[in-house]
């Protein structure tokens, strides 16, 4: 190699680096995870995402972004068995103001999609700031290698592949088998083919899933958690209004914060120990620059 | 031109204005048409929790109306928009046939590429074989005076929107997909992806069980026009039967201007029913369906319509008494078949209604197998039955798990019932209907046999609190090993038989957890407990 070539390679990287968020984040003062609380979804997950430094430090301008809502269920906001709609619209926008070129919105619901999409109220929300709301589209499935420990392979929907950029925007919500639901099981709506078998190893499942889906960002909504009967609820008095999004880069973290909103800690889900040994986040959040907002 | 007459030379020219009646009457077609084909598209979920009248057209039915209203005892008042058919018809015949029907719109369209392409030849037929559709109504409504209702079979709207919702809407979801592939495989995504959308914001369900069978019935009966032109229309229809009775005195007359004429037959050859203009006397006002075809075609512009108030019969139809009675006769001594089944006995376990069915006698005597429920189920669950509902149920729906689910917010298929079969829910109603109950079959649940954790069917259960409960289980492994783990248990008290656990159990094949119609809510019989019984008629 040519001293010309190492350095203009250096120099290359060294910008490329320099644009990396994670690397951004250190030595400045930005948090990594953002807990804010108020009355309004939109303005505190605008809010969350100010405190971690504002969209343009997850989205370049040009860019595909893909944002992944839990739109699983035939339920209406109010039952907190899919995201709140508004979370989705407000990422949405700032993906916008942050220059994205498209901003893709979709889920492979568990019931009809086409109930789903418009009864969660995500579709018109998200159709409403400009997003492309996809129904899940089979013709996009391809098997694709997943390299984890447990599952080596899946029917992934190509539109995540594809992606410059993907956003979880999970819902905290209780589950039998897993105890909760938050951001690392959410993948499996970016999954087609036979996924009721995944449950007979879901922790693993679900690691190997976290391992491969690295999204730029998660944002819990935890708004309205669900305290029972989820992962798809039916009953408001199983609706805790919880009026909080939490958002950050690690995306264990993010599920391990959001598991005090249930008074469980992050070890008393087996996936979230099994996340961090596999070096996916931090399990204690309070090692990581936390910030608290109530608005 | 008018002036002409017999003597003179001849002026060979048709009628302007028969010709701008018949394109109005094939525009009239078109536009009906077209209009049975939103309303099916839109039977569909599109956001809301009611649907609007899209089952519309059947309440313009006269025959729909009065058998079920025979055959259950009961009005519809829905089916009072059959009156202005029957008005119509009264005054001006059968132009309920030639302008309106869908159906008959489908005949007349393959006739006459049947007659352009000269794979039919029209012949002059008088009046041979025009009795038979009277026969089959009188079947129909002496069958129905017995309580068994038959109408569905041949009823056109019925028989229209079964072909399409069960063969004809599925088959343009295959061929879509059979595109799509290709389109997907030659990588022109964008497109691909657009057309996707598209298909899937339509929801065309696109399995059904006997789908090929009654493909092959409208194909049957599309074909049925090489033999005659609107065969079904002359030969078969019901409804036809019953609008020609209504529109024998009708007002709407034909007269051949004898001067005019030249005696060419063309007229009768052309006819699309077998009303034979000419020669005037033997018209037949019950056949004719005012499709202005004959006043277009008239090489001499002979032939008139007028209306006048005074009435004129129709000929006298040839039903021989003979026939009458042994019609009867057959009506009477068959209707008893229809009810050797065992679902008289005892309920089938796969017998499981949509969500409002009325309790099962009642609910055969209005079902009209007409597939609308099945159009507008957003899993397409909903099935046409093929014996599990007895012979009298064939083609009524049932749910099928194993194909999908009844989706717990949903009460569609009781909006879009045109006769009431299922009756009308709102969703608060809905989630309280019982359609069966769930039973885990222990020797294929897997906790039970591996172990292993599953609770698929757990997750999904809708009810809040759920009606599948997870309880450790001892379980024996191959080895002998003993392990405990969360296994599915039933809550009967809070099952409402929604199959989405049948659906989504992971032994694909035959699921592990299954739905039987025991408990259903409709049923004072079918059930297994008291308490159930008791706490259903105090609510």
């Amino acid at each position: 190699m040519k001293r010309r070539d190492f350095l203009t390679g250096l120099a290359i990287g060294t910008l490329f680096l320099n644009q990396s968020p994670w690397l951004k984040s250190q030595g400045s003062s930005l948090a990594d995870i953002a807990w804010v609380e108020g009355d309004d979804p939109a303005a505190i997950t605008k809010k969350a995402i100010e405190l971690l430094g504002g969209m343009k430090r997850f989205i370049s301008r040009g860019e595909r972004v893909i944002i992944k809502p839990n739109i699983g269920w035939d339920r209406t906001p109010e039952l907190a068995a899919c995201t709140n709609p508004e979370v989705v619209r407000a990422l949405v926008e700032m993906c916008f103001e942050a220059g994205a070129k498209e901003v893709i919105v979709t889920d492979n619901s568990t019931n009809a999609p086409q109930r789903c999409f418009p009864r969660s109220g995500i579709e018109a929300a998200a159709k409403a700031a400009g997003a492309k709301v996809l129904l899940p589209n089979p013709y996009r499935l391809k098997k694709t290698a997943i390299k984890g420990v447990w599952l080596k392979e899946w029917e992934v929907f190509t539109d995540f592949l594809e992606a410059d950029k993907i956003i979880n925007v999970p819902i905290a919500k209780h589950h039998s088998l897993s105890r909760l639901t938050l951001g690392m099981k959410n993948w499996l709506g970016a999954l087609g083919g036979p996924r009721n078998q995944l449950h007979q190893r879901l922790d693993e499942a679900m690691v190997d899933l976290a391992a491969f889906f690295r999204p730029v960002l998660t944002v819990m909504d935890a708004y309205r958690i669900l305290l029972r009967n989820g992962p798809q609820g039916g009953r408001l008095s199983d609706v805790k209004l919880q009026k909080m999004v939490v958002a950050g880069i690690d995306p264990v973290a993010v599920d391990s914060l959001t598991t005090t909103f249930f008074d469980l800690k992050p070890e008393d889900l087996a996936y979230l120990p099994m996340a961090k040994e596999r070096g996916l986040g931090e399990i204690n959040f309070e090692r990581l620059r936390l910030e608290k907002r109530k608005i | 031109m008018r002036s002409t007459s017999r003597g003179s030379a001849l002026k060979k020219e048709k009628s302007k204005k028969y010709r701008f009646f018949q394109i109005s009457r094939i525009l009239s077609q078109i536009l009906f048409f077209s209009l049975f084909l939103y309303l099916l598209f839109f039977t569909r979920f599109t956001g809301e929790d009611t649907i609007g009248r899209v089952e519309i057209f059947f309440h313009f039915d006269p025959l729909l109306g009065l058998t079920t209203a025979i055959a259950s005892r009961t009005i519809y008042s829905a089916f009072w928009l059959s009156l202005i058919t029957l008005g119509l018809t009264f005054l001006f015949g059968r132009v309920f046939c030639g302008w309106v029907c869908p159906l008959g719109s489908v005949h007349q369209f393959f006739s006459f590429l049947f007659k352009k392409s000269r794979l039919l030849k029209p012949k002059k037929l008088g009046q041979r074989g025009l009795s038979l559709k009277y026969f089959i109504l009188l079947l129909v409504l002496i069958t129905a005076l017995l309580a068994v209702d038959l109408v569905g079979y041949l009823d056109p709207f019925s028989f229209l929107y079964r072909s399409f919702i069960a063969a004809i809407l599925p088959w343009l979801a295959q061929i879509n997909h059979i595109l799509l592939s290709f389109v997907y495989q030659i990588k022109l995504l964008r497109l691909g992806d657009y057309w996707n959308q598209f298909l899937a914001s339509l929801a065309l369900n696109p399995i059904f069980q006997q789908g090929f069978f009654l493909g092959l019935l409208f194909l049957l009966a599309l074909c049925l026009n090489l033999f005659r032109e609107r065969f079904w229309c002359r030969l078969l229809c019901p409804l036809g039967a019953l609008l020609a009775l209504i529109g024998r005195w009708n007002f709407l007359g034909l007269k051949i201007k004898t001067d005019k004429c030249i005696d060419c037959h063309l007229c009768s050859l052309q006819c699309e029913t077998q009303a034979n203009p000419y020669p005037q006397e033997q018209w037949n006002r019950s056949e004719c369906v005012y499709c202005f075809t004959c006043g277009s075609i008239c090489p001499t512009a002979a032939i008139d319509f007028n209306f006048r108030l005074k009435s004129q019969s129709a000929p006298a139809i040839n039903l021989s008494r003979r026939h009458l009675v042994f019609t009867s006769l057959l009506a009477i001594i068959s209707t008893p078949f229809f009810k050797i089944t065992p679902a008289k006995r005892r309920s089938s376990p796969r017998l499981i209604r949509p969500p409002g069915s009325l309790p099962e006698p009642q609910f055969l005597q209005k079902c009209i197998k007409c597939g609308e429920c099945m159009k507008v189920c957003p899993t397409n669950g909903l099935q046409p039955a093929l014996s599990e509902a007895g012979p009298e149920g064939i083609w009524t729906p049932i749910f099928n798990f194993k194909i999908g689910y009844c989706e717990y917010y949903c009460s569609l298929c009781s909006q879009v019932c045109p006769t009431g079969a299922i009756k009308e829910l709102t969703i608060e109603e809905k989630i309280n209907v019982r359609l069966g109950t769930a039973w885990v079959d222990k020797s294929r649940c897997l906790p039970y046999v591996l172990g292993s954790p599953c609770i698929v069917c757990e997750e999904h259960c809708p009810t809040s609190p759920k009606a599948i409960k997870l309880v450790r289980t001892e379980t024996k492994r191959p080895d002998g090993s003993i392990l405990t783990p969360l296994a599915p248990i039933i809550d009967l008290d809070q099952c409402i038989g929604c199959g989405i656990c049948e659906n989504k159990c992971p032994v694909v094949d035959q699921p592990a957890i299954f739905v039987t119609s025991v408990g259903e809510s409709r049923s004072a019989t079918n059930r297994f407990l008291l308490e159930l019984l008791h706490k259903s008629s105090g609510e």
